[in-house]
Formats: C-alpha cells, structure tokens, sequence
C-alpha cells in the first residue's frame, strides 16, 4: 500500500515535469523559431550556389561521392530545391512537407560529410558562401551544424499542433 | 497521400524553376560537365567558362619541349604563397586573383609578341584558364595553358625553385 502510494506519487509528480518539457518543445514559438531558422539558413545557402551553378559543381565533383553524368545536373537543381523550401517553411506553405525534403537534404549532407571525413578525403564544403580562397571549414565543426539543423528539422516535422503564421498548413499530412 | 502531392509540388517548382534560370543566366551550365581529369581541365561549362580546349598543353613532356626551347615565358597563375612555396624554374608570378592589379607591370616587362604559358595547380584548376583569357583580352596572342600545372611538373622531376 504504501509503495503503491509512493509510485503513484512519483508517477503523478513525473507527469507534469515530463509535460512541461513536452510543452516548451512543441510550444508553437518554439515552432515558429524552428522553421524560421531551418528555412531562412536554407534560402541564404541557396544564393551564392545559384549565383555560380559551375562553382558549386566544382565543390561537388571535390565531394568524390557522385557519377560525373550527375554532378551538373544536381549543381543547377539542389540550389532550388533548398530555395523554394526554405521559402515553403518561412512563409508556412506545406510547411511539413518541406521539412521532409530539407530534412532529406540534411541527411545526405551529413552523410557525404562523414564519408569524405572517414576515409580522410579533402574536400571544400560549399554549404554556403563559394570562397575559393578560403575553402576548409573543419568538417566535424559543419557535421555538428548539419546535426544541429536536422534536430530542427525533426521538431518541425514532429510537431502536430496548429502553426503560427502559416499560409497553409496540414495538421494531419 | 497528402504529403506526396505537396513534396511534388516542391519539387516540381524547384526543378521548373531551376532550369529556366539556369537557361537564361549568363552564369548558367550545360546538363552534362566534363569531370574526367583524362580529358583535360574538370569544368562544369558554363557559359561564362574561361576553358578554350584549343590552347591546352595536353602532357607534361609538351610542355617540357615548349619550355626547353626557351621561346615561352611561364606564368604562374596561382597566389603568391603558393608561388613562392615552389614553382616552374623561371616561372613568372601573376596571380589571376590580383590581376588587375599586377597586368600593368607584367604588360610593361613582357611585350604583346611574347610567347606565354600559364599554369595553375593541376587539371581541377581553373585559374590558369583564367589567366589565359584575360591575357588574351589584354592583346597577347600567344598564350597556351599547361593543365597538369605545377605537381604534374614536379612529379616528373623537371626544373622547380
């Protein structure tokens, strides 16, 4: 009796603690920062790409991760892809959607960050500005970026809430 | 369901989008880029591109005979440091970074006839290419480009300082 008591104690005293964190996480400013964020870094990284396409491919072909047949092809179209979701999430159009893309694009930036790490292979980031001078961010520093906006990602996408200052928005999509 | 509709109406912006910009941009590229260090200088050909295929030194033994016969002026179109960490014996620096700077003391000890190669860090370095054209608009005529660049020379053993 008395340690059903006791449980029940820590049960309910867990409860709202747990709740608590719950709410600020998922609280609608936290949201709304979140996407923010995610969307305006994504639409300033897509600037500099799309102002030179071959620059950008050339930071690809560095990466050694992709057929040659490829590289233009992604190097004229990942740029908008980055633009027009970044745009999607800071204006709240189909704003979980265009999580799920950026959050694509996250994962395989992380991934082609940590092979090229692993197997020790210079390269030059190009995540943002295109700087032949000054190419070499440390990658772990960028991989721990990359990880920091997917969490981001990963909020805004779990989040199930109305969303602030959303043109449209798919409660349930 | 939803979600597919919407991600491929994202998408499908995106890509519209991208290739109407990338067709009308005076900075845009062609679908397929030339990747293979085996054919000569890696370029994602642009519009814009400095790349003249016509005036490349395909082998470092070419370059070797053009610079034997003492006829070419070598000009290193990389920064000074690198410059000065090693280059081509006799090479010239113009670093293609600070060309407007240095063209006009270059143009005052080397006359418009000379012969000139210029070489960078090797065939994913477009900087000689660069340099190339930016002589050539400057009135030189006879300007070739050494793609394998300065390791392709060193590599070989021939003449560095």
């Amino acid at each position: 009796m008395y340690l059903s008591t006791a449980f029940r104690a820590g049960r309910l005293k867990g409860i709202p603690l747990n709740n608590s964190l719950h709410n600020i996480l998922f609280s609608s400013w936290i949201e709304l920062a979140a996407r923010w964020v995610l969307g305006a870094t994504f639409i300033y990284a897509s600037y500099s790409k799309i102002l030179a396409p071959a620059d950008f491919a050339k930071i690809i072909f560095g990466y050694d991760l992709f057929p040659a047949s490829a590289i233009n092809l992604a190097a004229i179209i990942l740029p908008f892809v980055e633009l027009i979701a970044g745009l999607a999430l800071v204006i709240g159009v189909y704003p979980r959607s265009a999580t799920l893309i950026i959050n694509a694009m996250l994962l395989a930036f992380i991934v082609s960050l940590a092979t090229n790490i692993i197997r020790g292979h210079e390269f030059d980031c190009g995540c943002f500005a295109i700087n032949p001078d000054n190419p070499s961010n440390f990658p772990g520093t960028l991989l721990i970026r990359d990880l920091f906006f997917l969490a981001l990602g990963i909020l805004v996408f779990l989040y199930r809430k109305q969303r602030r200052l959303c043109i449209s928005s798919t409660l349930k999509g | 369901m939803k979600t597919i509709k919407e991600i491929s109406i994202i998408l499908g912006l995106a890509f519209v989008l991208a290739f109407t910009v990338n067709y009308f941009s005076p900075t845009g590229i062609a679908v397929v880029g030339q990747w293979d260090t085996a054919q000569g200088v890696v370029t994602a050909k642009a519009k814009n591109d400095p790349v003249i295929n016509e005036i490349e030194i395909a082998t470092v033994d070419q370059a070797r005979i053009l610079y034997e016969s003492g006829d070419y002026i070598f000009v290193d179109a990389r920064s000074a440091e690198d410059y000065e960490a090693g280059h081509i014996k006799g090479a010239v620096s113009l670093p293609v970074g600070q060309f407007e700077d240095k063209i006009a003391g270059f143009l005052g000890q080397y006359p418009p006839e000379i012969s000139i190669v210029t070489y960078c860090s090797g065939r994913t370095c477009l900087d000689s290419h660069q340099l190339a054209d930016n002589l050539l608009e400057f009135g030189y005529e006879k300007v070739n480009v050494f793609i394998d660049g300065f390791p392709g020379w060193e590599a070989e053993g021939h003449p560095v300082e």
